[in-house]
């Protein structure tokens, strides 16, 4: 059974929680496919998948024992182009944090290419992979309509103050807030384009229920902070780094040879930011 | 040479046993005499491409492209006449009679396979594409007699944009390794190999491509300095254990993950792995329960990670068909291994870092490259040596030609030559046939 990660703290806990393939992640609402290819801004509503390639049987496929070991996506057995879903993820506590989706996401998907890049995480798949995919992430625990934003460029807002509302900037405008019943919707889609229909995503999170489920450690506003509150974290940061420098330096001797820390973390580590920060 | 004294079975890419306890030493650049061949031949070989030459003498095509001379035109039937090019080719080229120098004429006449004799390389490889195209122009001249006013042409279509460009762009003769001036730091000359070549030659097959791959990159470890003294063990053992399938554990890891399991999956069949063979023990149980594992044979435990890196690429580019996300899937093998034991990553965190720059050059966000034309010889990807690169050619194995830059397109001519060498074409099986001559 894998571990996923250290820590102690309910941050840890919900890391552990969003990296698990066995558990089930809360889902907070269901968008409707055809709505989330709308968003996605790929194909149109009902439009058949482009291909690059011919479906993988029609293909005569290298002699090759991966090929033959290795089962092809839907997407990729179809042939699919491959296209992408992007998240920006505000650091006031939004669910998740851009480090933490490429790591759950290849816990729980085969055939997929993440990467993030400070605010954002990106993911590309054949197309009908990254729908599934897409539409899975938009609907569970891991999207804040207020605090998670569907990117696909100018992703710019994850370091910004957030508005009255707690809505997290976004420079395109695509979602709009309802002030009534506090619903909110894109109105452009995933790269700012214009679309035939708005979309509801539904209620922003209230702050404390985002703060217990966020996955982020934080010194500030009363989030979770990691060397202070969870130190195992940072301790077992600490250990990889020392078996780093152990490695880089001379693998071949044993980690006792080496001289300084013998275990895991620094022990009476002193902490020079005050509780909160420095804002 | 340092004592090591470990000893491995090595399979093939289809789980079969080839020989069993090879001593580690056995698979040494330095002694194993197929890996020497390999060597040899991918410094000494050269793919020549007749048909382009011919087809560049009467377009006045001369050096590419945009290096066009209208008005210039030579009609000569190179083609007809390849069997009389490569006969006067091996008869200039050879130092002793029948030493192992070879012109073969592929494909109709269209193109010849070259190998130099070595005893025409006293101190630099590039003796074998100088001398190469040395012949060749003169065969070309001398078949045809080709006047005074028109040579000049000949060399030009031969040997490209020579001599303004050292790298010869345009010419008609390839060799898998480029001229020295295109080498990032000494020792990288076989590591100035794109994969695509290396895919092309192995007809994309994925594992005997990453065993291809590894034994090129460790070989340039070997002459770059970095497997010297005790060093030499790690490069062996990850040789072995990623690039040649020993005890069988790559093929295991992907057979085990192949139809349903995600790179994470191959991050824990790793992890399982090294606890269950005594590689890895609990060191520290951390107050959340999480425990901290320790190893006194780091090297191994590198060997491990770095058969879990590829066999993980194998999963998941196998199953998107596609090589794009090999960077991607080396960030997060190394990341979630780390974060799963507290143990260092492939190549102590150096696979990981470099895999970061390595994604923004492969993705659009940049747009100039893709992951077909990577080498070990660049500043984005040189930092990991050895396990890294074999990565990115089981990729583009893989990729069922979704990529801009794919095999087909930028390697063909080294395919269609060079793939037909049995230590090219089957690098694994050449290694242990090797190995058991000097066991």
């Amino acid at each position: 059974m894998p571990q996923f990660t250290p820590g102690k703290s309910f941050v840890a806990e919900n890391r552990r929680k969003f990296l698990d393939p066995s558990k089930k992640l809360e889902k907070l609402r269901d968008i409707p496919e055809e709505d989330v290819v709308r968003l996605l801004a790929h194909r149109a509503p009902g439009e058949a998948y482009k291909s690059i390639h011919p479906p993988i049987e029609e293909m005569e496929e290298p002699e090759c024992a991966v090929r033959e070991m290795v089962k092809p996506t839907p997407g990729a057995a179809a042939g699919d182009r491959i296209r992408y879903v992007q998240f920006t993820d505000s650091m006031q506590f939004a669910p998740t944090t851009p480090r933490i989706r490429p790591m759950m996401w290849y816990n729980r998907y085969r055939g997929i290419d993440p990467g993030m890049l400070s605010g954002r995480s990106i993911c590309e798949a054949r197309e009908r992979d990254i729908e599934k995919l897409a539409k899975e992430f938009i609907d569970n625990e891991t999207y804040d309509t207020a605090r998670t934003g569907l990117r696909g460029r100018t992703v710019h807002g994850h370091s910004v103050r957030l508005d009255e509302h707690g809505m997290m900037f976004d420079a395109l405008r695509r979602w709009a807030y309802d002030e009534k019943t506090s619903d909110v919707r894109y109105v452009k889609d995933m790269v700012g384009g214009a679309m035939d229909k708005e979309v509801t995503l539904g209620k922003p999170l209230p702050e404390d229920e985002l703060k217990k489920r966020t996955t982020m450690f934080r010194n500030a506003q009363g989030g979770v902070w990691m060397e202070g509150d969870d130190p195992e974290v940072a301790d077992v940061i600490s250990e990889i780094h020392w078996n780093r420098t152990w490695g880089g330096f001379q693998p071949f001797v044993k980690r006792d040879a080496i001289k300084g820390n013998k275990g895991v973390g620094v022990k009476e580590l002193k902490l020079y930011v005050p509780r909160g920060g420095v804002e | 040479m340092a004592k090591v004294e470990d000893k491995v079975d090595l399979y093939d890419d289809r789980g079969n046993k080839l020989v069993g306890d090879v001593p580690l030493t056995a698979l040494s650049p330095l002694r194993n005499p197929a890996i020497r061949k390999i060597c040899s031949l991918t410094a000494r070989s050269a793919a020549i491409d007749l048909a382009g030459l011919e087809s560049k003498l009467k377009t006045g095509a001369i050096a590419g492209k945009q290096m066009i001379i209208r008005g210039k035109s030579l009609s000569l039937d190179i083609v007809g006449k390849a069997k009389d090019v490569a006969t006067q080719m091996k008869e200039m080229l050879e130092v002793e009679a029948g030493d192992e120098t070879k012109v073969d004429v592929m494909a109709g006449g269209k193109r010849l396979l070259v190998q130099v004799p070595a005893a025409r390389i006293l101190a630099d490889y590039s003796a074998a594409r100088t001398n190469t195209c040395a012949a060749l122009t003169h065969a070309i001249i001398n078949t045809f007699k080709v006047d005074m006013w028109k040579a000049p042409d000949v060399k030009g279509a031969v040997w490209g944009m020579y001599p303004q460009d050292p790298a010869m762009t345009g010419s008609v003769v390839a060799t898998l390794v480029d001229v020295p001036i295109s080498n990032e730091g000494p020792g990288y000359t076989l590591r100035n190999i794109p994969v695509n070549h290396i895919a092309a030659t192995v007809r994309k097959r994925a594992i005997p491509g990453a065993a291809l791959s590894m034994i090129l990159e460790e070989a340039a470890c070997y002459e770059m300095g970095d497997a010297i003294g005790p060093f030499e063990r790690g490069h062996l053992l990850d040789l072995a254990f990623e690039g040649l399938n020993a005890n069988n554990m790559l093929y295991t890891m992907v057979k085990e993950n192949g139809q349903t399991g995600t790179l994470a999956d191959v991050v824990y069949s790793c992890v399982e792995k090294a606890k269950a063979d005594g590689l890895i023990k609990p060191k520290q149980k951390m107050g959340s329960g999480y425990v901290v594992y320790g190893t006194d044979d780091l090297q191994m435990w590198n060997a491990y990670a770095a058969t879990g890196m590829l066999a993980a690429t194998m999963v998941n580019c196998g199953a998107m068909r596609a090589g794009q996300s090999v960077p991607s899937n080396i960030m997060y093998f190394n990341e979630l291994l780390e974060h799963e034991t507290g143990l260092p990553g492939v190549d102590y965190g150096k696979a990981q870092g470099t895999s970061v720059a390595s994604s923004f050059f492969s993705h659009s966000i940049y747009g100039g490259g893709g992951p077909g034309v990577f080498h070990g010889n660049h500043i984005v990807t040189r930092h990991a040596k050895g396990q890294f690169i074999p990565c990115f050619t089981a990729a583009m194995c893989l990729d069922a030609d979704t990529l801009y830059f794919s095999p087909a397109r930028t390697s063909a001519l080294y395919g269609e030559v060079l793939g037909v060498i049995p230590e090219f074409a089957e690098p694994m099986k050449a290694v242990a046939e090797g190995a058991k001559q000097i066991m």
